[in-house]
């Protein structure tokens, strides 16, 4: 359901330039880290060592002596240093769990990196000469480092409680006696990698003591919604808090939970001073919160001509140190394990398992794109199997409008996939033929589905207040975070459309929990779906708050008002908008609008049955294919050709659309090739970009996006999310075209020279 | 000591530590925020500055090392009221996203054109090997790239 | 994140850079000239020198042609190997070696003479000095010191260079007339250190010169008939094993380089 608006668009649908670009293309834009305060403190983290061990003793004695530092803290501190989350996803078997998050180590460290202690002081010379004298002295405890060995019995514990975080399950039909009847089945397994978001900004914010005691905190940041989590760990009112995000530089997922917030806070709560922290891209890479790497086991079974009976289907995944978001990964990658196929016959087993790595959270694709390598791993081995065109085997599975997945969700929009298919047939052509001898190529192709918007039994709403100035120009008022995908820009649109007002003439204030309606989390590839609507709706009932008044100024009936070119206009006619103000002024007319959007709800997560259903509001869906070249002697690939297909409902900008699925086509692609974090027995030995390898301009190919509009979103202008859904179906494509020009399939990630060269 | 140079043609004469970086130099006495500090190892490109004309790593030179020299940054080629014809083709393409490394990706280009660098889609692409970019997967930045060479009649 | 403090010298010439290295006692004192390895190796808190030497300012830059080999002063950039037509010329072998050096910005301003007396064994231009063959030409504290170049590489970062010597330019042995000459490098990224790089030097009668880097502590040079040599190299290298790469592909990597650098080698000697 969206909120729909029949007319012809005059804005939407247009390749605008983002208002947003032309101060970040001068270098104006001032982000996290680019803020000050005279009197600033610089504040930096005391980081664990190692991945396991009792802290036996933090002397912060002779750091707090150091000339210039105002304060060292540790968890002791803190007002309430470690909170418990209710964790859903268990079942009667294993019953409820809380799961911890601390913010600074308390007794325990869990993972290399986890920060301990924090300095804040007058320069950042001075905080680091403080680091140094910080004198810990830790007692080693043995380091579990493999999500199923954690499983087992007797396992080293990362949390009393337990290992294991979360678990899904569920069976629909009979997979047994469908494996037993089949004509085919095929079984493998696969494994993805800890990836970093590496996003260019690194985690940054400034905060200060505002007026009436409000502690302010300005970070980069994706959900400004955490002043409540900090209005928690520091012990104050929800209303004593403020988060404001500026423009961030990069989230896709790793600003979502919380990372410079707490430690700035607390500084302030301490010294009543502004205090900044920077984090060194060493600090992100080594103890950022990465992507959950999967274990899949699938055996699937098929009848002769290809169609689907059976998915059988294990996920380990390895949530690291601290539980974070991962049941709810995990509940994404369950409820897509099955992929975008029917099939009447579903057991999945997943499970995420505590070990002393990073804590793994969320990451653009969260869940639901690392089973994409199983599903379209096994249809290209069921393809193989009976003889059959890759993508014809998938064709004769595509799920379709009406179709239920196992997990319960009935699909009631417009499944583009048969399309999609096409047009990746009809712009293919043939293979190409190697460039020199001794050369391969080979060609892949996957098909993804990503839900957009959140479990809907999370009941998500977004609020937008949408106004006019006495002069005419518009503002839009909105919580919302922009991490660079144009969420602002697109509500600017929106606005502009709906009352008829250029876009040039739109001033959007982002990202203040005080000072902007709330409006959710830039996450889920969700933003334009709610508060797009959010926006769409406030805009619309300000343009029903002024439509009687127009018409009266116009001598015309309500319904034949138009807002267009700056005013409102009948015929001929023509009242600015500056005059249609001054008039609703004079008349007490209200000439601005708060709206609420409620996203269709579902109930409350309540017990193992009721997560089954309807679990998203929608998905995208997609369809890739590559050509590449390969060096068997060295395992190096070349990308030939990259084409990605998407059902994206309504393009708002084109050109936003393209940007998305060429970024998130080169971030799988890195996925898929050359990204991993490296882990020695829990210490984690990626921290430089000079070791974690993200495609550079030089290993990015051309990539031809195909952007369907089918007309059929739940986002405004029946759009649908775009942020996410591409990154899903990168990795599988890749295995499927190495597969085709290898003779074997590589089934473990990344698929680095080596891998490939001796495979 | 005490440091004189130019940074976008502004005279400037600062204490500053040898072990203080250009960069951090620009950022924290220069007011040059838009030189961004991405990765501090010479990888990403986000502190791209001109040094004496010649693009550099501001985060992998000592700020000492700039005495008497003329830094520039994105500042001395554009601004929001008349953007440097780069810039222009940037922001029309949709190059430009989150932002973050766009002031390097500029100067990184203007360098490339200007040294003939920039003469097909690879080179291009070579020549921004040294500015990475997370958001747009670099398409529209090397069509950017092609349009503004084509507009200034370079190779 | 940021280097730690350190003091810091600009010498005016050669004479008083060395006799500061001379004088610094027990502080540890270290040359910059570039910086584009040092810099950032200061603030990942992997160098903390208490003294800098900064030569960047002294005039050591320039190629020039002398007798049978080129000098190449120790602050010239590795962009002008890459890019000046003279120094193509001279070089070419420096010149298609540069092109792998880390990205465009690094280039700009990272030395030749720095790349050398850094040392790391996956480093190019240490490659390709190594094949070339020659001698450093070092100044101390006793005055012009040469040192051959098939001696100055002595393990993973390290040199022959003392602690009080500054090296002022390298003169690099031009091959005979008529070889051809071939560089060839694997790498994970296009401006990534080598996983394996190999310079060769062919000449018309089928004998060759292989120098492989990034497969050992130090460039490693081999000599012998040109259609030999890759599986000599392959058999002869023992590459580290580590979590990145593993030694087998090391080695496999060794042997193709070698092959490929000296295909080219072969081909530039026929055209």
């Amino acid at each position: 359901m969206s909120v729909v608006d029949e007319r012809p668009a005059r804005v939407v649908g247009r390749a605008l330039v983002r208002h947003d670009a032309l101060e970040k293309v001068a270098g104006r834009t001032r982000y996290a880290a680019d803020f000050g305060l005279p009197g600033m403190l610089h504040a930096v983290l005391k980081r664990a060592d190692l991945p396991h061990a009792r802290l036996l003793r933090v002397d912060t004695s002779a750091a707090k002596a150091v000339p210039g530092v105002a304060s060292v803290l540790t968890a002791k501190d803190v007002p309430e240093n470690t909170v418990w989350v209710d964790v859903p996803g268990q079942t009667f078997q294993v019953g409820a769990l809380k799961a911890r998050t601390n913010v600074l180590a308390d007794g325990v460290v869990r993972y290399h990196g986890e920060p301990i202690a924090i300095v804040a002081a007058e320069t950042e010379d001075a905080a680091l000469a403080s680091l140094e004298l910080i004198d810990v002295e830790y007692e080693e405890l043995p380091v579990v480092t493999d999500p199923e060995a954690a499983l087992e019995e007797g396992a080293p514990l990362v949390h009393e409680q337990g290992n294991l975080i979360a678990s899904w399950q569920l069976h629909e039909g009979n997979v047994d006696a469908a494996l037993t009847a089949a004509h085919a089945v095929v079984e493998q397994s696969y494994e993805t990698q800890f990836v970093d978001h590496a996003y260019l900004e690194p985690e940054a914010g400034v905060a200060w003591l505002d007026t009436d005691g409000v502690i302010t905190v300005r970070a980069a940041t994706q959900v400004i919604e955490h002043f409540r989590d900090l209005a928690r760990i520091l012990r104050v009112p929800d209303n004593r808090v403020r988060v404001i995000a500026p423009y961030v530089g990069g989230g896709f997922g790793g600003k979502e939970d919380m990372t410079v917030e707490p430690f700035l806070a607390l500084v302030v709560q301490r010294t009543g001073c502004p205090v900044k922290m920077v984090w060194s891209r060493s600090e992100s890479l080594l103890a950022r919160e990465k992507r959950h790497p999967m274990k899949l086991r699938y055996r699937t079974a098929c009848d002769a001509e290809g169609r689907l009976l059976a998915q059988d289907i294990g996920i380990v995944a390895d949530g690291g140190a601290y539980a974070l978001l991962s049941a709810l990964v995990l509940l994404y990658a369950t409820t897509c394990s099955q992929g975008p196929y029917r099939c009447p016959n579903v057991r999945i087993d997943a499970r995420v398992a505590y070990t002393n790595h990073t804590p793994a959270s969320a990451m653009r694709g969260f869940g639901a794109m690392q089973v994409a390598l199983g599903y379209e791993g096994q249809m290209d081995l069921l393809a193989a199997e009976l003889g059959l065109d890759p993508l014809e085997l998938r064709r004769r599975n595509f799920l379709e409008r009406g179709d239920t997945l196992a997990v319960g969700q009935t699909l009631d929009t417009h499944v583009a996939l048969s399309d999609l298919a096409d047009r990746v047939e009809a712009a293919l052509g043939p293979k190409p033929e190697p460039s020199k001898r001794g050369r391969r190529v080979g060609r892949g192709v996957a098909c993804n589905l990503q839900p957009y918007g959140r479990c809907v039994w999370l009941n998500d709403w977004a609020s937008a207040w949408v106004g006019f100035e006495l002069d005419g120009t518009l503002v839009v008022r909105i919580g919302v975070p922009d991490i660079g995908g144009g969420q602002a820009s697109s509500l600017v649109q929106l606005a502009g459309e709906v009352l008829g007002v250029d876009p040039a003439d739109v001033v959007i204030h982002i990202g203040d929990s005080a000072l902007t309606p709330l409006t959710g989390t830039t996450t889920a590839t969700r933003q334009l779906y709610m508060s797009g609507n959010a926006v769409l709706q406030a805009a619309g009932e300000l343009r029903e708050e002024l439509r009687p008044l127009a018409a009266e100024l116009l001598e015309a009936e309500p319904d034949d008002v138009e807002f267009a070119g700056g005013g409102a206009c009948y015929g001929e006619r023509h009242v600015a908008f500056r005059d249609l103000i001054a008039a609703a002024a004079k008349r007490q007319v209200p000439w601005h609008r708060l709206s609420i959007f409620r996203a269709p709800g579902g109930d409350a997560w309540r017990s193992e049955a009721s997560w089954r259903g309807r679990v998203f509001p929608d998905f995208t869906y997609g369809c890739h294919a590559v050509d590449l070249e390969l060096d068997p002697e060295t395992g190096r690939i070349d990308v030939l050709r990259y084409l990605a297909a998407h059902d994206v409902g309504r393009a708002i900008n084109p050109q936003s659309v393209e940007g998305q699925i060429e970024g998130a086509v080169v971030m799988g692609l890195g996925y898929a090739l050359s990204e991993r974090v490296i882990y020695e027995d829990g210490i984690n030995l990626t921290g430089a970009f000079a070791q974690y390898l993200i495609p550079t301009a030089v290993e990015a190919p051309e990539i031809e996006p195909i952007v369907v509009e089918s007309g059929e979103g739940v986002g405004p202008f029946s759009a649908r999310g775009i942020g996410e859904p591409p990154v899903g179906a990168v990795a599988p494509a890749v295995a499927g075209a190495l597969a085709d020009a290898l003779g074997r399939r590589l089934t473990v990630l990344p698929f680095t020279p080596e891998r490939v060269a001796e495979a | 000591m005490m440091l004189e140079l130019l940074v976008n043609g502004r005279r400037l004469r600062e204490p500053v530590e040898p072990h203080v970086t250009l960069l951090r130099f620009l950022r924290d006495q220069a007011g040059a925020s838009e030189v961004k500090y991405g990765c501090g190892e010479g990888v990403c490109g986000a502190c791209t500055v001109f040094l004496d004309a010649v693009a550099v790593n501001a985060c992998s030179v000592l700020a000492v090392q700039a005495e008497g020299a003329h830094v520039e940054t994105v500042s001395a080629f554009g601004d929001v009221a008349s953007l440097h014809p780069l810039q222009q083709e940037l922001i029309e393409r949709g190059a430009v996203q989150c932002g973050f490394c766009t002031p390097g990706v500029v100067l990184g280009s203007i360098e490339a054109v200007r040294l003939g660098l920039a003469g097909d889609r690879m080179t291009i692409r070579r020549s921004l090997a040294g500015n990475l970019c997370r958001c747009t997967g670099y398409g529209k930045i090397v069509e950017a790239v092609e349009a503004y060479r084509d507009r200034e009649g370079a190779a | 994140m940021i280097p730690r403090p350190f003091d810091y010298e600009r010498p005016r010439s050669v004479e008083e850079a060395v006799s500061i290295l001379a004088g610094a006692g027990g502080r540890d004192a270290k040359v910059i000239a570039g910086g584009q390895s040092l810099v950032p190796m200061l603030s990942l808190g992997l160098a903390r020198p208490d003294v800098l030497v900064d030569l960047s300012r002294l005039e050591l830059n320039g190629i020039e042609a002398v007798d049978r080999r080129v000098r190449v002063g120790a602050t010239t950039c590795h962009r002008t190997l890459e890019l000046d037509p003279e120094a193509r010329r001279l070089l070419p072998l420096a010149a298609e070696a540069a092109r792998h050096v880390g990205n465009p910005r690094v280039r700009n301003r990272g030395t030749f003479g720095g790349s050398l007396a850094h040392a790391d064994p996956a480093a190019e231009l240490p490659v390709v000095a190594v094949a070339h063959g020659g001698e450093v030409v070092a100044h101390g504290p006793g005055g012009e010191r040469r040192i051959p170049l098939a001696e100055f590489f002595l393990g993973y970062l390290e040199t022959a260079l003392g602690p009080d010597e500054v090296l002022v330019a390298v003169e690099l042995e031009r091959p005979p007339e008529r070889c051809g000459v071939g560089f060839h490098e694997e790498a994970q990224r296009a401006d990534d250190f080598a996983l394996a790089c190999a310079a060769a030097v062919v000449a018309p009668d089928g004998h060759a010169r292989v120098v492989l880097g990034g497969v050992g502590d130090r460039p490693l040079r081999f000599e012998g008939p040109t259609d030999e040599l890759p599986a000599a190299v392959e058999a002869a290298v023992e590459p580290e094993e580590d979590a990145f790469v593993s030694a087998a592909f090391r080695r496999r990597l060794a042997g193709v380089c070698a092959r490929r650098a000296l295909a080219r080698a072969k081909e530039d000697a026929g055209a």
